[in-house]
């Protein structure tokens, strides 16, 4: 019998070494949220993350500029602003006064570099220079001068991660500038797209979406983008708009934290509803 | 076997870096070669599939762990793919199948399942639509992988392979 077992094992080494292995990373995969997995990352990303951003700064020498950084926080903070202004024309144009309605240009923006990229078409994930120490925390809103780009998903003592608007995992609740529609923003691996808007609803293409006052993640009337093209679905009772975003998230290098304190309770639902995706 | 471990370990590390920071500027339209995964199809292809698979197990590990990915993505998609990579493994043909053009098709054969388990597993969006993730996230990072694979060809002396 071990003779057999041997002769089965010596033969066939090549499966059983694939099944077994196959199992671990598939157990990690699924255990990868747990406390133990994210300390062991927050480790290794710490470490690594200091060699990659002494490569990046060698990558980027032709950019350095800490003037652009200063004008860049500026249009940041500005185009806040701008998008805030926006908002009040239309609600002075509708005569409607807007309960609990929040400035963001308040929060602060802290800048950061990103000094790693996970480039796939449907995990866009980065690494920046800014973590703990900087007072970065888990489920703050990342954005370039032009728009959203993502949320803070892991936090280490100098380094954060980031999931990009470019990841499938990241659902953010938006709204439609103009009519206020609002709606579920997600990645489908190649576009952005907002789904099950009734046809009923008054939408145009070149609306302006921002984040919703709905989203307890990230502040309201953060621009994400503008529609593109909106498609019906079989029954004509449905739209499926596809957002073209207003930051170049692949070409992203200088990003800013906006520096929100959320509500503890209500970020940890919102921040385990993400894990959960 | 130690050795044959360190070695590629070592290899890997600068090589993630380059990964992570340079090839991030040279990727078109969100599609990127994978320089580890050339790594483990050459060592595989030097040293067999049960090397190759371990060989991709651990690299796959190291490499989930610093990106900021999830745990086990790359660690199951580098094992199935090395493992693939190990059927073309011929004692007698490594030098033909590392330094001729077949090397940058069995890159592209396991590089193009590599880019797809790994896209598979990373996102649990059933939207996605399966044809156009097969290409976009399979075929083409597989292709372009391959690429990379050229230098291994052009530049390694050849001894007498047609």
């Amino acid at each position: 019998m071990i003779k057999f077992l041997r002769r089965i094992a010596s033969d066939y080494k090549e499966y059983i070494l694939l099944i077994v292995l196959s199992i671990i990373s598939l157990t990690l995969l699924s255990k990868s949220e747990k406390p133990a997995a994210k300390q062991l990352q927050t480790f290794a990303l710490g470490n690594f993350a200091l060699i990659s951003e002494i490569t990046s700064s060698f990558t980027s020498v032709f950019r350095r500029d800490a003037s652009l950084e200063e004008l860049r926080e500026e249009n940041a903070a500005l185009m806040l602003n701008v998008n805030r202004m926006r908002n009040a024309v239309l609600e002075n144009e509708q005569l409607r006064e807007m309960i609990a309605f929040k400035d963001t240009s308040r929060y602060p923006l802290i800048p950061a570099k990103v000094v790693s990229k996970l480039v796939t078409k449907i995990q866009g994930n980065f690494i920046i220079n800014r973590g703990s120490n900087e007072g970065i925390l888990k489920g703050m809103p990342v954005l370039s001068q032009k728009g959203l780009i993502g949320l803070i998903m892991d936090v280490t003592e100098n380094y954060s991660i980031v999931r990009t608007l470019h990841n499938s995992n990241l659902n953010i609740a938006v709204t439609l500038q103009r009519t206020h529609v609002d709606g579920i923003l997600n990645f489908d691996g190649r576009n952005l797209i907002v789904k099950d808007i009734p046809t009923t609803y008054d939408v145009q293409i070149g609306d302006r979406i921002e984040t919703s006052d709905f989203s307890s993640l990230f502040p309201p009337a953060i621009p994400v983008g503008i529609v593109e093209k909106k498609e019906t679905n079989v029954l004509g009772l449905l739209h499926n708009i596809t957002i073209i975003p207003f930051a170049d998230i692949s070409s992203a290098n200088n990003l800013f934290i906006m520096k929100i304190v959320p509500s503890k309770q209500m970020n940890d639902l919102e921040m385990n509803l993400l894990k959960q995706n | 076997m130690l050795k044959q471990i360190i070695k590629p370990v070592l290899i890997f590390i600068p090589l993630a870096l380059i990964q992570l920071v340079i090839i991030p500027l040279i990727s078109i339209n969100d599609i990127a070669p994978n320089l580890v995964f050339v790594l483990i199809a050459l060592m595989t292809l030097r040293n067999g599939q049960a090397y190759g698979t371990l060989l991709g197990f651990l690299l796959g590990f190291l490499l989930d762990i610093i990106s900021g990915g999830i745990i086990g993505a790359y660690m199951f998609s580098f094992t199935l793919s090395a493992f693939i990579v190990g059927y073309f493994y011929n004692e007698n043909k490594i030098e033909l199948n590392t330094e001729s053009f077949f090397f940058l098709l069995i890159i592209f054969i396991a590089g193009s399942v590599n880019a797809f388990i790994y896209a598979s597993v990373s996102s649990d969006n059933s939207d996605l639509n399966f044809l156009l993730m097969l290409i976009e996230e399979g075929f083409l990072p597989g292709l372009y992988t391959a690429v990379f694979g050229l230098p291994m060809v052009i530049f390694t002396p050849k001894k007498g392979i047609t």
